[in-house]
């Protein structure tokens, strides 16, 4: 795997990348027509924010994508890790403790989950399959079955607060791009994580210390899965042991509508983020234009295929040329 | 001389057993799922009764929440333990009757709770009437708007019972005001998270919104959640009495919540259960009276859960609850 | 071409042999798991719970079994569970519109053999990821399920339905014959016909195939139509189960039968792998689930177990393979 292999697919990413922005766009003009109260400021902001949360748990997944993995347990991750916070919360009143706790948890669980895949030798799959188990049993144990609620103002600002009219956790998206986008593209490591994903053998010959990387992307994922609890935690105001259970499927559907593909070496944080944009956006369409709530499952399949496909088809397009 | 010795004994005998009450029966309670606060109350109210009443409770729960097949095999796998009496929450009211018609092939009695299953035999219902406290909770917050307004709706998992009761007695209290105008409805399947994504794209398409009627607390607690990040100000509705919406009310964010109380549905059903199995006499149908619980009552509410105690059956007879 | 077909039924014939030389994981675990709950409880052993065992397992078999053929060939199919529930609810509303046990399967099998062309089409054809192609049909799956009933059960299926939930043919439950009839069906497809090989094919040496002249897209398509036929098949056992139609009856299923499937003994890459051990790998999820009924043991904890056993069977075989 040489540099030149990887400037390409880097053209290419970028390529596929405009396609996508131009897709989003489309989605939002279309919305426009149809609904008067689309393209109010309120409705944007909503969308950006509903986008934020599901990107915030989808980045760390795209990292672990990347190298050909899959990290199934992020949603319960993010559903130990808030009930856990919230009751530092609680015990300590001090927001710090809180957000220290949930990041601590969901690095825990991500670092276990990497020592599973490295140490262990599991398939990601099933590790991260198993642990999903594991942790939602212990979620379901530790709460048995109450809700804990009721946190400080000044920790709900993270999910609930606002800076110059715009709510935080679209602050903390454009944030979490950036790390993103430098850690993937501009350092060795991310560079790495490439190679490991496009060719372990290869990767591990040229000497890139492959088990450290990937425990370092279980990690990063666990991590971000913690971050996203807090910020969830703050937007909801209450912990429930089942609150990440409906996250898992749309965080790796942003992560593929957003270009990541399960093969590994391909796919970009930009591509996610856009991807949790166009999968938000078609969800706010569907609420606005009444239409029920049974079709959104349907929808969501129906632009992970299309999403796929015409990444594919760009994609061979753009080979084809080279 | 033997045989005026052997009939005494036989007399002693049976003295003593019609004055033994049975005791340490063993019954085994069926509830939803693992997630949602109100069975975990219906699961402590059945804890608090088999102390009071001297019998043991054994849990079971669908790994996956809501599971059909789970709790159908759980079904199975107990009736080879063989309980001496079953308390059940069926998962799905239509799609549970094979099940239980299974317990009832094998003889174990059975008290049906919250949810009223729609077929096999039980021995007695105990739960509430959804329509009717839809109803009043509705009413409760029309009176409070003076009878004009607009108001939403936010279901709960659509196709449940519960979820399709309370909202018909919703939409009967908004007919009854021809002042209100329904501007939507729309499910949130009982979750918090859902029900603050969708309170937050109804404030998009409607300006005006003056009462939100939540089909649980955890709905109305998301809902108000999004009213306040929108700082917007509406009246919201719930129905469970959780704790959680007893201290909103107290705070005055919360109007009003029906009392719909699986604390005392656990109590009552497992009350039922052991009386059932000791030949005392059971009511064939507990239906609890609509309660709607705001700022004047919720002092009883305020109890946390797992520090409650069931009522005693006396009481609970007596007041005809 | 001759030899790459030869090398490719050797390596077949290799796997069975490789197989027999070591008892394989799911063995031990389900041996273990049998000693312990029969030791600790004493309904465990007794005939009416291990017939309930089997009869529990069944449907979990039946998408379990085609699930092996899938991950043989290197691919995922994780829209079997909405499909084999769509195909639940397509099967009650027919019997309730009157058509008859027959039709109703008839029509359950076209929807689940539709899905499982899309499937095969899509990752064969298109060269979608499987996991991408079969999240797709996934959702479109469960969304036809929600619309169809509006989120409600299809009750008022008649009586039919019920006698092959309760019925029996030679003695055995049908649901076991079905059960044993669809483990004999797989065997055979796998092990005693060129398909079979193919499967293996696909999955350890796509290129060889291709190379060797044979249509290869027909045969990946296959399997994936074969997936959704059993699926369509295994409705009839859900709905009977149930006497009605759900929207949300199998969600999730998919993930069960994939974990039976390595647990089982079967690799993800590598086109390695044995189809008994998917019914070893089934049965010891059931027995653990029915062992911790029977115990009585909390819920979370059942939910914890299933955790830690997915990833002991795993760690077993993987540590048998590096020695």
């Amino acid at each position: 795997m040489n540099v030149l292999d990887l400037r390409h697919r880097a053209s290419t990413g970028a390529i596929a990348l405009g396609y996508r922005l131009i897709v989003v766009i489309a989605i939002g003009v279309a919305l426009s027509f149809a609904s008067d109260a689309f393209l109010t400021p309120t409705n944007i902001l909503n969308v950006l924010r509903q986008a934020a949360l599901l990107f915030l748990i989808a980045s760390g997944l795209t990292l672990v994508i990347l190298t050909a993995g899959l990290d199934l347990s992020v949603a319960a991750n993010l559903g130990l890790a808030a009930c856990v916070a919230a009751s530092a919360l609680k015990a300590t009143g001090s927001p710090v403790v809180g957000v220290l706790t949930g990041i601590a948890c969901g690095v825990g669980v991500g670092f276990a989950n990497g020592l599973l895949v490295t140490a262990l030798r599991l398939p990601p799959f099933i590790a991260t399959y198993g642990m999903l188990w594991v942790l939602h049993g212990l979620s379901y144990y530790y709460m048995a079955g109450e809700t804990i609620y009721g946190f400080s103002p000044g920790f709900r600002e993270i999910g609930s607060g606002y800076l110059v009219g715009v709510p935080i956790p679209i602050y903390l998206m454009f944030v979490f791009l950036a790390i993103g986008w430098f850690f993937t593209q501009r350092t060795t490591w991310g560079q790495e994580i490439y190679a490991i994903g496009a060719n372990p053998v290869a990767a591990r010959l040229s000497g890139i210390p492959v088990q450290r990387r990937l425990l370092l992307v279980y990690t990063l994922s666990g991590g971000m899965a913690g971050l996203a609890a807090l910020v969830y935690l703050a937007r909801l105001n209450s912990a429930e042991a089942d609150i990440g259970e409906p996250l898992l499927l749309p965080a790796i559907a942003a992560c593929l509508i957003g270009g990541a593909s399960l093969f590994g070496g391909v796919g970009t944080i930009s591509g996610t983020l856009i991807g949790a944009l166009i999968l938000t956006l078609v969800l706010n369409g569907m609420n606005l234009l009444e239409v029920s709530a049974n079709w959104q499952p349907f929808v969501t399949g129906a632009i992970v295929l299309a999403g796929v496909g015409i990444d594919m088809l760009t994609r061979r397009r753009a080979e084809e040329k080279h | 001389m033997k045989r005026a010795m052997l009939m005494t004994a036989a007399a002693f005998a049976m003295l003593a057993a019609s004055g033994v009450k049975a005791e340490g029966e063993k019954i085994a309670v069926f509830t939803k799922n693992n997630t949602n606060p109100f069975f975990q109350a219906v699961r402590l109210g059945a804890d608090s009764a088999a102390k009071q009443m001297n019998v043991t409770v054994t849990q079971f729960v669908p790994t996956k929440p809501d599971s059909i097949p789970e709790q159908m095999s759980q079904i199975e796998d107990v009736i080879v333990r063989r309980p001496d009496a079953i308390v059940f929450i069926p998962v799905d009211y239509k799609a549970m009757t094979p099940g239980v018609e299974k317990i009832n092939r094998a003889g174990i009695p059975a008290v049906n709770i919250v949810d009223r299953s729609a077929g096999g035999k039980f021995v007695a219902f105990v739960g509430a009437n959804d329509y009717t406290i839809g109803l009043a909770t509705a009413r409760h917050l029309v009176r409070a708007l003076g009878g004009k307004g607009n108001v939403v709706i936010i279901e709960g998992v659509r196709g449940s019972l519960t979820s399709n009761d309370r909202v018909r007695g919703f939409q009967e209290a908004i007919k009854e005001a021809p002042g209100v105008k329904l501007l939507a409805s729309q499910p949130a399947n009982y979750q918090r998270l859902q029900a603050l994504q969708v309170m937050e794209n109804l404030m998009q398409s409607h300006p005006q919104i003056d009462g939100v009627l939540a089909a649980n607390d955890a709905m109305a607690l998301g809902a108000l959640e999004a009213l306040d990040g929108a700082k917007r100000k509406a009246l919201v509705i719930g129905i469970n009495g959780t704790k959680e919406a007893v201290d909103a009310i107290k705070s005055g964010r919360l109007l009003a919540s029906g009392d719909y109380n699986g604390f005392l549905q656990g109590c009552m059903g497992t009350m039922i259960a052991a009386r059932n199995l000791r030949k005392l006499p059971t009511p064939r149908e507990i239906l609890l009276p609509p309660v709607v619980v705001d700022k004047s009552n919720y002092q009883p509410y305020d109890i946390p859960v797992e520090s409650r105690t069931c009522p005693k059956w006396e009481s609970i007879v007596k007041t005809g609850r | 071409m001759h030899d790459a077909m030869a090398s490719i039924a050797d390596a077949r014939g290799q796997n069975f042999a490789a197989r027999l030389r070591g008892v394989p994981g799911v063995a031990i675990i389900l041996v273990l798991l049998v000693v312990v709950f029969g030791l600790t409880s004493r309904h465990f052993a007794s005939e009416a719970n291990l017939l309930n065992v089997a009869m529990q397992t069944t449907i979990l078999l039946m998408i379990a079994l085609p699930m092996t053929l899938v991950i043989l060939s290197e691919g995922l199919d994780i829209s079997l569970g909405a499909v084999l529930t769509l195909c639940n609810v397509v099967l009650a509303l027919m019997l309730v519109r009157g058509a008859g046990l027959a039709g109703a399967l008839a029509a359950s099998l076209v929807v689940g053999g539709a899905f499982g062309l899309a499937n095969g089409a899509l990752v064969s054809l298109a060269k979608m990821p499987p996991f991408v192609a079969t999240l797709g049909t996934l959702g479109i799956a469960q969304g036809l399920a929600l619309v169809l009933t509006d989120g409600q059960s299809v009750v008022g299926l008649g009586d039919a339905i019920e006698s092959i939930a309760s019925g029996r043919v030679l003695g055995v439950p049908i649901p076991l014959a079905f059960a044993i009839g669809s483990y004999g069906l797989t065997h055979w497809l796998l092990y005693h016909t060129r398909f079979g090989t193919y499967v293996f094919a696909i999955g350890g040496n796509r290129e060889a195939l291709v190379l060797a002249g044979v249509r290869v897209n027909l045969h990946h398509i296959g399997i994936y139509v074969f997936a959704g036929l059993m699926a369509g098949l295994a409705a009839l056992l859900l709905t009977a189960r149930m006497s009605s139609g759900h929207p949300t009856a199998a969600i999730g299923m998919e993930f069960d039968a994939i974990v039976a499937v390595a647990v089982g003994g079967t690799s993800f890459e590598r086109g390695e792998g044995w189809l008994f051990g998917t019914v070893l790998g089934v049965l010891a999820v059931g027995v653990l689930r029915n062992g911790l009924n029977l115990l009585g043991v909390p819920s979370s904890l059942q939910v914890v177990s299933i955790g830690v056993l997915v990833m002991v069977a795993l760690l077993i075989d993987g540590f048998r393979k590096r020695r």
